[in-house]
């Protein structure tokens, strides 16, 4: 931005000089001539250096900046001669005055470059004495340098931030995901042997071992990242499913994403959450649950089966006539509101089995 | 990233079906797969199969090495990377590589791949940390004979390691899910010649990947346990050589043909 700033300073000074040098003979005042162009100069040097080296003074440095350029503009009146300025000769500075309105707006936004341009306006009337088309053609162009720069500014520094804060989040995510992989690679590995020799002995060894299986657990939770939303507002199932695994529940996920709308996702998570917990609550201490997460393309089917107690065939129906709404009612409720279907299937001694589907079309369409 | 390391999901199927009665016990699993393993495919005529161990975690090769060791199976070399164990696969001449898929230099597919190519009789067993769902089943796709999580207890590696030697897929519920997804994505792949599942393999694949054992399915679908093994076994089979073919395919149109 201030490079740009600094560029423009430089190109306008040297077509100021162009012109100074071109026209100081018919000047009233030749040598004042060459003196505004080597304060132009001067300036021109000096605030480049100071904008850059001391950023906090910036708006300080604008004041200045603007004080000067009005100063020289007006010094054109003692200049040049009437006659030429009547006629319509520029001013000294011509479109270096400009460069101090675009270090306003760079400083302080739309605002403060709208000031500057109307600082270095009025110094413009004062020198003219008059309002002729160019000057006004001069002051509209330097109101909308001012404004219109001061806006793209803000835009640009705006911008530029949301990419810092986005590329420092992607930094800490991957960083994250490195030590995770670091940890999955050793500690992790390490705590899963002694946990399974631990298994194998009794006593003592056996508690140590229990210890360090508990240790794992604890540490894949830590550095497990928590489920976050794709842009478009999707989750991928897997993420919420994969945490319901442990000793005796296997997840089992394809290799690749499966998104659905998050509320969809979420629901889906928590009607697997509530199977999950049937089977802790009805089917007995050793049974174990396996969890299949399908992805069928038009729909997404999650089954719950387990290898516990079951019950008779008819026994939900009973329950829900006699008015007892139990966990299995919940999840086909849940489903059901999502424009899905649950299928609850069990016999004595043969485990219960939870089918849940969820057609994508209708959850999108829910999602809007 | 984690779901299926504390999952338990490490049965060996193919042994676990045959070995077991019903119950629901790993450990009696274990007990009954160590000492009644009848299947005559299962025992290979040279006695016990010869193993090597690829895993670039010193303590868990050797600690593995060691309890495999003790349990009676010859572990004729470890290794710690890919081109190591490439190494001592050609001077050892193992019959099942337990490989680990987080390696230094090569992954793990690679790996499979080249141990494939130098010598097509050895079987890789993938004995991995969960959390790299893809990579296990690359390795799967370019040839490993099956796959279990690094939660698996001893007996369980061991019954899987001779069912590897035996040749047979050494199918988890996690494995078969990996599958059934990537029929489903390649289902919805535009070209013609990917493979697809029939439905009785979908029927079958599900049903492992819901955690029925071989007997299990047999029971439900009316079939013999020599059938619902050989569903699974195709569905591997198709993804390797669609894998094979596609590498051919794409060798050719690099111009290495």
């Amino acid at each position: 931005m201030w490079r740009a700033v600094g560029v423009y300073r430089l190109i306008s000074l040297v077509y100021a000089a162009v012109i100074i040098v071109r026209d100081h003979e018919r000047y009233a005042h030749p040598n004042g001539g060459l003196a505004v162009l080597a304060v132009m100069a001067a300036w021109s040097a000096l605030a480049t250096a100071a904008y850059a080296r001391v950023p906090a003074r910036r708006p300080w440095i604008a004041g200045v900046d603007v004080a000067v350029a009005m100063a020289l503009v007006l010094a054109t009146r003692l200049v040049d001669t009437a006659a030429r300025i009547d006629h319509g000769a520029g001013t000294l500075p011509l479109c270096w005055a400009a460069a101090p309105v675009l270090a306003c707006a760079v400083a302080g936004g739309p605002w403060a470059g709208l000031t500057g341009a109307a600082v270095v306006s009025v110094a413009d009337l004062l020198e003219r004495q008059a309002l002729p088309r160019n000057t006004f053609n001069g002051i509209v162009l330097l109101v909308i340098a001012g404004t219109v720069g001061g806006h793209v500014v803000r835009l640009v520094l705006r911008a530029e931030a949301a990419l810092d804060r986005a590329a420092r989040r992607e930094a800490a995510t991957a960083e994250r995901q490195r030590i995770a992989r670091d940890i999955h690679d050793s500690v992790l590995q390490v705590l899963a042997l002694v946990s399974a020799r631990g298994r194998e002995l009794e006593g003592e060894a056996a508690e140590l071992g229990r210890l360090a299986g508990e240790q794992e657990t604890a540490l894949r939770t830590l550095i497990a990242l928590p489920p976050t939303p794709a842009p478009d507002g999707r989750l991928d199932v897997r993420t919420l499913l994969e945490p319901l695994a442990g000793d005796r529940v296997t997840v089992s996920c394809p290799a690749q994403e499966v998104l659905l709308p998050e509320a969809a996702a979420r629901a889906v998570a928590a009607a697997t959450g509530e199977a999950l917990d049937n089977v802790r609550r009805h089917a007995g201490p050793d049974a174990r649950a396996w969890v299949l997460l399908d992805d069928e393309g038009e729909a997404v089917a999650v089954s719950v089966r387990d290898d516990g107690a079951g019950f008779p065939a008819g026994r939900l129906e009973e329950a829900a006539a006699a008015g007892r709404l139990g966990v299995a009612q919940s999840i086909v409720g849940r489903i059901a509101e999502l424009g899905g279907e649950a299928d609850v299937t069990s016999a004595p001694g043969r485990g219960t089995e939870v089918e849940l589907r969820v057609p994508r079309n209708e959850v999108e369409h829910h999602g809007r | 990233m984690d779901a299926d390391a504390r999952s338990g999901e490490t049965r060996p199927e193919t042994v676990d079906a045959d070995a077991r009665s019903g119950e629901t016990r790993p450990e009696t699993v274990n007990a009954d797969a160590s000492s009644g393993d009848t299947e005559p495919e299962t025992v290979d005529a040279g006695g016990p199969p010869r193993l090597l161990v690829v895993d670039d975690h010193p303590i868990w090769r050797d600690g593995v090495a060691e309890r495999l060791s003790a349990a009676g199976l010859p572990v004729v070399g470890t290794a710690g990377d890919g081109a190591q164990a490439l190494r001592v696969a050609r001077a050892t001449r193992p019959q099942v590589v337990l490989l680990d898929l987080h390696l230094p230099d090569l992954g793990g597919a690679e790996v499979t791949r080249r141990l494939l190519a130098a010598d097509p009789s050895v079987h890789v067993l993938v004995l991995s940390a969960s959390g790299e769902r893809q990579d296990v089943l690359d390795a799967v796709t370019a040839g490993a004979t099956g796959y279990l999580t690094k939660s698996a207890s001893l007996e369980e590696v061991i019954a899987a390691v001779r069912s590897a030697a035996a040749g047979e897929a050494v199918f988890t519920p996690g494995l078969a899910g990996l599958v059934l997804g990537e029929y489903r994505r390649l289902g919805g792949a535009p070209e013609r010649e990917t493979p697809r599942l029939t439905n009785r393999e979908t029927e079958v694949l599900r049903l492992v990947a819901k955690g029925l054992t071989y007997r299990e399915i047999a029971e439900r679908l009316v079939l013999s346990h020599r059938t619902v093994q050989n569903h699974v076994q195709n569905t591997l089979t198709k993804l390797q050589l669609h894998n094979k073919a596609q590498l051919v395919r794409y060798a050719l149109e690099q111009g290495l043909g």
